[in-house]
């Protein structure tokens, strides 16, 4: 009766066949379905129909964002707490919005920010049987992360979208950097244990910041830096690790110009963890624990 | 609501200072607490009171497993579950057990001994909440961060799995099957992992083992050079499983009860479809590298 994980992002693209290419060879995900304006992807370990969708459209970002419900009561839930809070809800029946597309609900957090909650995506497997399965598939393509793992946003006001979803929605906050003058610059919050499903940071609203897809360990993200680079892929950072989250990270660029993370890491985290707090003058230390400088391009650049 | 993860595992000791001196020095627990018969220790990157206790017993065994709940009510709420499925159940009170909250206690179909907790003795992790490190320098041994999970074993593994499904709430990720198609074992969860609990078929009441988490493959292999260097009794690995898809070693306490280090697997959600996987490939299920599981793998518990 909760809201279970990140389930997909809708990310606008001006070339959809360049971006498919990229998403399916460099980044190794599958296309599962194809319209003439949007394509669907997974990654290989996903059971679920889409994790990623590319939206032609004349510039770049993100479109929507949705998350994962446990239950089909928790649409009918939700719906109500939003609409309590005033918040214009809108619904879609199970396959309306697309191939394979759930029951669905759709608002926007306060940042502006168009986010979803899905119940019952079409689940089409993974690519490994489920009679005596062999651990991994041969033959992948690409990065090949298993799974989509988070999101990060910008907006103006970071305190009020955190206090959005943690009193409207259940998540958990793990994690903040706070100003000198008591308010939150950037927030991570969770609600699959995990140290963040989404972050917040201060920036124009509506911005998107990056997407994640996790990968098993450290050795996973120099494999991934060797094939980007091969691929010359636009690089942000080196393989690194950062003090919020204690993640590990490599940052980079998709063609139309949206930020992309792989991510491995991090720690469990029970509901009533205290969360952790980061002071404006760490900050650097907060995003990269090893450079511990404020990367003023990661703060600026988002689509 | 309902079961978050496994909280603390209770096990007889017939040495308290030998076992203590391993689990300090070889695994890096840190030790929270100490009693006349007890040692309480704790994983560092853990913030509940205890993750294994160890009791001064003159043979070695099983005391218990107890999982945390995430809700006060979830408490009473599997009272009722439990006592309406005909198993009697005892209150705990906050305080009566060290560094426990409210709980109950009652023996599973299997004859083990669990616990539901809420609310544990926060002692917090070795890291600070305000600017803290990525890293803590100095610990010792292998230092996972946390707790994983249990094994334990059960003549009638496929009743186990009836009740922690149907009135505990856990979810199957996989299952073995005999040839007949009677579970031999099962791999449950509550967490979103591959497993917080597996039974497998042996006598009610027993440990199988309890496994600690790594951060990744290369945490594995150090820790099998801690565990050479200290001449600790290696049971299997490095290796993987076929089953939950992690790496693992295992291997004994100085006094015989099995350890893991685990780390790996995969992320299942609360609707993933159960693996199975059928007798014939049992070896591979076990141990995807070798094939074949040991003898003492498959007979030895406590």
């Amino acid at each position: 009766m909760t809201i279970m994980r990140l389930s997909h992002v809708e990310i606008r693209v001006p070339d959809l066949e360049l971006a498919t290419a990229y998403y399916t060879e460099v980044l190794g995900l599958y296309e599962t379905a194809r319209e003439p304006e949007r394509v669907f992807l997974k990654c290989w370990d996903e059971h679920q129909h889409h994790s990623v969708v590319l939206s032609f459209a004349p510039t770049y970002g993100l479109e929507h964002f949705g998350f994962k419900v446990d239950e089909p009561g928790d649409l009918d839930l939700y719906q109500a707490k939003l609409e309590a809070e005033g918040v214009a809800v809108t619904r879609y029946a199970k396959g309306e919005w697309g191939p394979g597309h759930g029951e669905a609900i759709r608002f926007n957090l306060p940042g502006g920010h168009e986010m979803e909650l899905v119940y019952d995506m079409q689940q089409i497997g993974n690519l490994l049987p489920l009679l005596n399965p062999p651990p991994k598939p041969m033959g992948l393509v690409g990065i090949a992360p298993p799974r989509i793992d988070h999101l990060f946003l910008t907006l103006e006001d970071v305190a009020l979208n955190t206090a959005f979803l943690q009193d409207v929605l259940g998540f958990h906050l793990t994690e903040q950097v706070v100003g000198d003058d008591g308010y939150q610059i950037a927030t991570w919050l969770e609600v699959s244990h995990s140290s963040h499903d989404i972050a917040l940071i201060t920036g124009p609203n509506a911005g998107f910041h990056h997407v994640a897809f996790w990968v098993d360990d450290w050795n996973e993200l120099r494999i991934a830096a060797d094939l980007l680079a091969y691929n010359g892929v636009t690089m942000e950072t080196n393989p690194t690790r950062h003090g919020a989250t204690r993640g590990y990270c490599l940052y980079f660029f998709d063609p139309a110009g949206n930020r992309n993370e792989v991510y491995t890491g991090g720690y469990y985290t029970d509901p009533d963890t205290a969360p952790t707090t980061w002071t404006e003058g760490e900050m650097g230390r907060a995003l990269f624990a090893y450079d511990g400088v404020v990367k003023q391009q990661f703060l600026t650049v988002h689509t | 609501m309902g079961v978050l993860r496994l909280s603390h595992v209770d096990v007889q000791v017939t040495d308290l200072d030998l076992a203590t001196a391993y689990y300090t020095e070889v695994i890096g627990m840190l030790e929270v607490e100490r009693d006349d018969t007890s040692v309480y220790l704790k994983c560092w990157d853990e913030v509940d009171h205890h993750s294994l206790r160890l009791e001064y017993a003159p043979r070695l065994g099983f005391r218990g497993m107890t999982y945390k709940v995430e809700r006060e009510d979830d408490l009473s709420d599997l009272e009722n579950k439990i006592t309406r499925y005909g198993f009697p159940v005892q209150r705990i009170s906050k305080g009566e057990s060290v560094g426990q909250g409210e709980s109950i206690r009652f023996a599973t179909p299997t004859g083990h001994t669990m616990d539901l907790v809420y609310d544990v003795e926060k002692v917090g992790s070795a890291l600070p909440k305000v600017n803290p490190p990525v890293y803590v320098d100095g610990l010792s041994g292998i230092a996972p961060p946390r707790m994983d999970h249990l094994l334990v074993t059960a003549e009638e593994v496929g009743e186990s799995a009836k009740f922690f499904q149907d009135v505990m709430g856990f979810r199957l990720t996989e299952q073995l099957l005999d040839g007949d198609g009677h579970q031999m074992a099962v791999w449950m969860e509550r967490s979103h992992r591959p497993h917080d609990l597996a039974f497998v078929r042996g006598p009610n009441g027993g440990l199988h083992h309890f496994a600690y988490w790594l951060d990744d493959w290369d945490h594995v292999r150090r820790s099998a050079d801690i565990l050479a260097y200290n001449g600790i009794s290696v049971d299997a690995g490095p290796t993987r499983h076929g089953i939950t898809r992690g790496n693992t070693i295992y291997f004994f306490d100085p006094l015989g009860t099995r350890n893991e280090v685990f780390t790996g697997g995969y992320r299942p959600d609360v609707d993933f479809p159960t693996i199975t996987w059928t007798e014939e490939n049992l070896g591979r299920a076990i141990f995807y590298y070798e094939g074949v599981p040991n003898e003492r793998f498959m007979r030895v518990h406590t």
